[in-house]
């Protein structure tokens, strides 16, 4: 899996916040905002990485079980899939 | 035509009949612009201006790239209406539907003093240590517009609700508000990163509030009274 071009992370006044630049579009409208797992997350998925690399990161960083990570990992991959940006295989 | 706008020289092309509209912004002809509107630039083609009228087309167009070219100077474009009261800017921002222009309509209800100096798309842009919003040709339907600037001292953004209250917005929960009323997609990612270091300094240094209102003249009271407040707080 990874994140389609023309999508930029950003932090601004505290917050993550992913916006589309050039003709990518958002469902979401127009922005997305991350927390701190998401951003991880997202920063993986820049360079492309399966689920279980995402979870193994998930878990080295917060020291949950697997089956918490692999959860976490699982409804962020679907909040960017219903926002259109990520290109699964 | 050259007219300055948000203290900005603007070149604007008189094309589509826009020029009335330009009038209390236009300055003596001579300097050289700061920012060149371009018709030729005009996205005539495009599916969201179809079925438009010249002057339309021109109104939209020669907003969109002021909008674009004021990030450049450290200044942005809001969606909202815009209030002068005892020299300070309110402004009231949110999707269309939400009753901005109603809610600045009971200020001066309210306050005989209060002047709205815009009804669409003010600009906000810092000069020295504070931030002023400025009047626009670009008001929207109403045409409510005075060519005047304010320091800002608040934001409030709109939203419907069953009675009146207000709170205070973290910058976080700034952040996206502010991005969605503001011209945001931008080809240039350059853009983009101006746009938000302006959603930075705004969401981080200026007030900003969540309204829930129906529209009685006490909603106006409510948020004059809480802007006011965290304005003062702050020295703005």
């Amino acid at each position: 899996m990874k994140i389609k071009e023309g999508f930029v992370l950003r932090h601004v006044a505290g917050t993550d916040v992913v916006l589309p630049i050039s003709g990518a579009t958002l469902s979401f409208r127009g922005m997305l905002t991350l927390n701190e797992t998401g951003s991880m997350i997202w920063r993986l998925l820049e360079e492309g990485a399966t689920r279980d690399e995402l979870a193994n990161a998930v878990i080295s960083e917060y020291e949950v079980s697997a089956e918490e990570a692999l959860a976490d990992v699982d409804k962020f991959i679907a909040k960017l899939c219903d926002a259109g940006c990520l290109d699964t295989p | 035509m050259l007219c300055k706008i948000a203290d900005l020289y603007t070149e604007i092309p008189e094309e589509g009949g826009i020029a009335p509209l330009l009038e209390d912004y236009r300055v003596e002809e001579g300097r050289e612009a700061d920012i060149v509107i371009r018709a030729e630039e005009y996205r005539r083609e495009a599916s969201f201006l179809a079925g438009l009228s010249d002057s339309s087309i021109a109104y939209l167009e020669s907003a969109a790239q002021f909008n674009y070219w004021v990030l450049g100077f450290g200044g942005m474009v809001l969606h909202a209406s815009a209030v002068e009261l005892d020299g300070r800017a309110y402004l009231f921002s949110g999707p269309s539907g939400m009753g901005k222009s109603t809610h600045t309509k009971l200020w001066q209800g309210e306050f005989p003093e209060a002047k709205i100096f815009n009804d669409d798309n003010p600009i906000l842009r810092p000069s020295g240590d504070r931030w002023y919003a400025y009047g626009t040709p670009w008001s929207g339907s109403s045409h409510i517009n005075i060519n005047m600037k304010a320091p800002l001292a608040g934001i409030c953004f709109l939203k419907r609700g069953r009675e009146n209250s207000i709170r205070r917005l973290t910058p976080s929960e700034a952040v996206p508000r502010l991005v969605h009323q503001t011209a945001s997609r931008f080809k240039d990612p350059t853009r983009v990163d101006l746009m938000l270091s302006c959603v930075d300094k705004l969401a981080t240094g200026i007030p900003i509030f969540e309204l829930h209102s129906i529209p009685v003249p006490e909603a106006a009271r409510l948020s004059y009274g809480a802007m006011l407040q965290a304005a003062k707080e702050i020295g703005l």
